[in-house]
């Protein structure tokens, strides 16, 4: 019955949750993203560097121990670990590399790094070292390459279709390669008899029981089985902490963004003028009430966000003062200002007391948010109400998630509250959001917003030579933000980990800050999180 | 035991409605497997990677009719297609893997409802106005019109969550393996205790209601006057002549409400992460998994309907007097 029942005491078992699932599949294919066992990235396929987030995206090199760009930015380097071999005892060489990079060249369905927009060619000119050859200058690409899997040749070259093969039995380069066990229930995956860095590594197998969703985790917990999850507990102190205060803890500190991002080319033309026009982002900012929203509609997980450069909380070594100030003004929850400040500009009332733009135009929207996510519905009930405070006339909308992504990507939205995905440094999810190529492209871009201005210092920092340089440029767009105020940030989502000092112990906790402490497979930091446990005596 | 061409008709009907209802009701549904499978890669997904998935599973994206036809052949050669939640399983092995846990859950929730229902039916009839029948038919009709979830929550959070007596997941307990023995069977026999008794209140009640008014009017019966009159014993005439021949419209009821059980099923394994085909279903359609969803539907109609026909078939043995021919 309980999950970690008391069996082979001499090997140390780390039980995890990372997916909510109905039924575990078999499926350990790296490239098969909604498909792969989300323990196949870090625990079987070890990535070249991880950029440490909290560590100002320093390097952390796994199987790469160097990379360098040639004089021209135009090819990069990798130098590979020496005497690295697959978990079957063969080699792994550049060629395998050379071999996986062409395999996404060739196969778009497998690019699940975008390979395919930036690379030209690959070299392998010892058994060491990788030469990419780039198509344009980027000296972003280390980053984008972070969620790279290297795969074995002997393996996959006779693998006909690399998205359906199922990868069942994984010959891979991480920890974690040997799946021992798998049921529909659960699955261990253990130890790799020949990994590199065996010397760190305390825990022998993963197991992962399938969970279908947090109301089970709730049940689950008072059992006390499961060592490293990451799940949404409401009250989580009486919740999760109470049933064992010795040894149940939990760090969640704030992750990306949340903000409200208008559609700059919306098909309405009384709400694409009052959008692009800057006193009315201003008098939307003054109208959030992002108190209430942290508070009544994030259970108190959230952290307000009141810098109009949107700069979430973890990159703070990146800050820029500058950008601050003056702008931030406009983060404060201020109903009056925000009248007084659309008076001013002429955005008069009409019979029914709503807003129209000062062109007359009507001003009417609703703002979509996926049906199901209950406190992000109630953060835009919060936003909607405080908007109809200062005369706009929005409303809330619930679509499903599907069909929520869709209206983002065609763009037949309005205004949406979206998080964007962040890199491990800021920049790529400014670039992302806000770069007029990445516009309606995905669905952290929804606001199409173009400003060549901003183009431009995007375009220079992925030119950059150094981390100097970058920073500088960072300084840069983030003043450009604050001035424009493009999209209008609320708060920052809460990282959700949570973690038992029963069986293990060396967990990152908010006394010692170092890394993103998440075990979801966006996190790559989990891999050397994980080969900081050790197993309690 | 040959049935009326006029029943046959009725089911190959139903069974042809059924067909054209599970192709078009997923559909109806806003958004595509497609948009969901892209969806779930976020925004990882490159637009080349967007591209490729589309064209991998491009069939989804033809037209109406073309799919239709491809779904008739399909079903022709039971052939239902490949998951697009759990690509690339094909949907027999998703259904294969859970049909079994539902099936063992409906039919012993069945048998165990069947036993204490028409037991206490038979019993509340037997002494009917008494105390018995006072207190027991009521709260009868009080089982009936609880929803099967509000039922699960508060025995999952009695049993499972306060007093931890029961688990609280799982078909059986996930560190053992399936194999005939005993420690195996003890736990999926643990493991379904709460899911049963969660379907089962509908049931006894559905079954205690129908079978103690058919009891009544049998009560009034020549044949059991007689059988008092012989001196048989109380328990003798009430099993052996009265219960028996009131058991008949319990069966017709229990065809009846096939459907109803499986509806309770899918709640009931949602709650109790079952393993079984509700909880499949459930995340098909959120994954707007069609196929998966197509599937689960068909299987289900066939279910019902081989039930019913299977109660047609054995009211026939049972009761003489409808069989074809001699009526």
């Amino acid at each position: 019955m309980m999950i970690g029942a008391a069996e082979a005491r001499a090997e140390s078992v780390l039980t995890m949750h990372i997916e909510e699932q109905t039924s575990w599949v078999q499926n350990f294919n790296p490239f098969d993203l909604g498909g792969r066992r989300q323990s196949t990235m870090d625990f079987v396929y070890e990535p070249l560097v991880i950029f440490n987030d909290y560590d100002g995206g320093k390097p952390v090199f796994r199987l790469a121990t160097a990379y360098k760009f040639a004089d021209d930015l135009k090819s990069i380097t990798y130098t590979l670990r020496d005497g690295v071999k697959w978990s079957d005892g063969k080699p792994l060489t550049s060629a395998d590399m050379k071999f996986t990079l062409e395999m996404m060249l060739k196969n778009p369905a497998v690019d699940t790094v975008g390979v395919g927009e930036t690379v030209a060619s690959v070299e392998a000119p010892s058994p060491t070292e990788v030469k990419i050859n780039l198509k344009d200058v980027d000296t972003h690409f280390p980053e984008s390459l972070a969620d790279f899997p290297v795969v074995p040749e002997h393996i996959w070259k006779d693998v006909k279709d690399p998205l359906a093969f199922k990868n069942e039995t994984p010959v891979g380069s991480g920890p974690m390669t040997e799946i021992r066990r798998f049921t529909p229930q659960v699955y261990e995956q253990c130890r790799n008899p020949n990994y590199w860095d065996a010397a760190t590594l305390k825990v022998d197998c993963l197991k992962l029981p399938q969970i279908s969703g947090n109301d089970q985790m709730l049940a689950l917990l008072p059992e006390g089985a499961i060592d490293w999850f990451g799940s949404f507990l409401p009250q989580i102190d009486k919740t999760y902490v109470g049933l064992d205060a010795e040894h149940n803890g939990y760090w969640q500190p704030p992750a990306e963004t949340v903000a409200f991002q208008m559609n700059f080319k919306s098909s309405s033309p009384g709400n694409a003028e009052a959008f692009n026009d800057m006193t009315f982002r201003r008098a939307f900012s003054l109208a959030m009430d992002r108190t209430a929203m942290v508070d009544i509609a994030g259970f108190g997980y959230p952290v307000v966000n009141n810098h109009a450069s949107g700069l979430p909380p973890r990159f703070d070594s990146w800050r820029n003062k500058a950008a601050e100030g003056a702008q931030d003004e406009w983060l404060a929850y201020d109903i009056d200002k925000a009248n007084k400040l659309l008076d001013d500009a002429g955005y008069k009332k009409d019979g029914e007391g709503f807003r129209t733009t000062t062109s007359g135009k009507p001003i009417a929207f609703p703002i979509i948010v996926p049906n199901g996510w209950t406190d992000w519905i109630d953060a835009v009930q919060i936003a909607a109400e405080g908007l109809r405070k200062i005369g706009v006339n929005a409303s809330v909308a619930t679509p499903e998630y599907e069909q929520w992504q869709k209206q983002i990507l065609d763009g037949s939205f309005e205004a949406v509250m979206n998080s964007r995905a962040d890199g491990p440094t800021p920049f790529r999810g400014y670039f992302q959001s806000l770069s007029t190529g990445f516009g309606g492209r995905i669905t952290s871009a929804p606001s199409r917003y173009s400003n060549p201005d901003l183009d431009k210092v995007f375009d220079d920092y992925r030119r950059a030579a150094t981390d100097e340089e970058r920073k500088k440029l960072f300084d840069q767009v983030q003043v450009i933000v604050a001035d424009n105020l493009p999209v209008v940030p609320v708060f920052n989502g809460p990282t959700w980990y949570q973690y038992s000092t029963k069986r293990f112990t060396g967990w990152v906790t908010k006394d010692e800050p170092v890394m993103n402490p998440e075990d979801h497979d966006n996190n790559r930091m989990r891999l050397v999180h994980l080969l900081r446990l050790k197993p309690v005596q | 035991m040959r049935l009326s061409r006029r029943r046959l008709t009725v089911y190959c009907v139903a069974f042809l409605f059924a067909i054209v209802m599970n192709f078009a009701v997923p559909r109806l549904m806003p958004g595509s497997p497609v948009d969901s499978m892209i969806a779930q890669l976020g925004p990882r997904a490159t637009p080349a990677a967007v591209e490729a998935i589309k064209a991998r599973f491009g069939a989804i994206e033809q037209p109406i009719w073309q799919q239709f036809a491809d779904y008739v052949v399909g079903l022709a050669h039971f052939d239902l297609g490949v998951s697009v939640k759990y690509y690339p399983q094909t949907v027999l092995e998703v259904l294969g893997r859970s049909a079994g846990w539902t099936a063992f859950l409906v039919v012993t929730a069945i048998v165990f409802s069947l036993c204490v229902g028409v037991l206490l039916g038979a019993i509340a009839a037997w002494r009917r106005g008494g105390r018995f029948d006072s207190f027991v038919s009521p709260f009868s009709v009080v089982m009936i019109a609880v929803p099967p979830v509000i039922i699960a929550l508060a025995t999952l959070f009695t049993f499972g969550v306060t007093l931890r007596l029961l688990p609280v997941g799982y078909a059986y307990d996930p560190s053992l393996d399936p194999g005939l023995n005993f420690t195996f069977f003890g736990s999926v026999f643990l493991h379904a205790i709460m899911p049963v008794l969660t379907l089962s209140p509908y049931l006894i009640g559905e079954f205690q209601t129908t079978m103690r008014s058919s009891m009544i009017s049998v009560l009034g019966e020549d044949y059991v006057t007689m059988g008092r009159a012989k001196g048989l014993s109380e328990a003798a005439v009430m099993f052996g002549y009265a219960a028996r021949n009131a058991m008949l419209p319990v069966l017709t009821n229990l065809a009846l409400m096939l459907g109803a059980v499986f509806g309770g099923s899918i709640v009931t394994e949602i709650v109790f992460n079952y393993p079984g085909l509700g909880l499949t279903l459930y995340t098909a359609s959120v994954a707007r998994d069609y196929p998966v969803i197509q599937g689960q539907l068909l299987l289900m109609t066939i279910a019902t309907l081989g039930a019913n026909l299977l109660v047609d078939i054995i009211y026939g043995v049972v009761d003489p007097r409808i069989r074809e021919g001699r009526a």
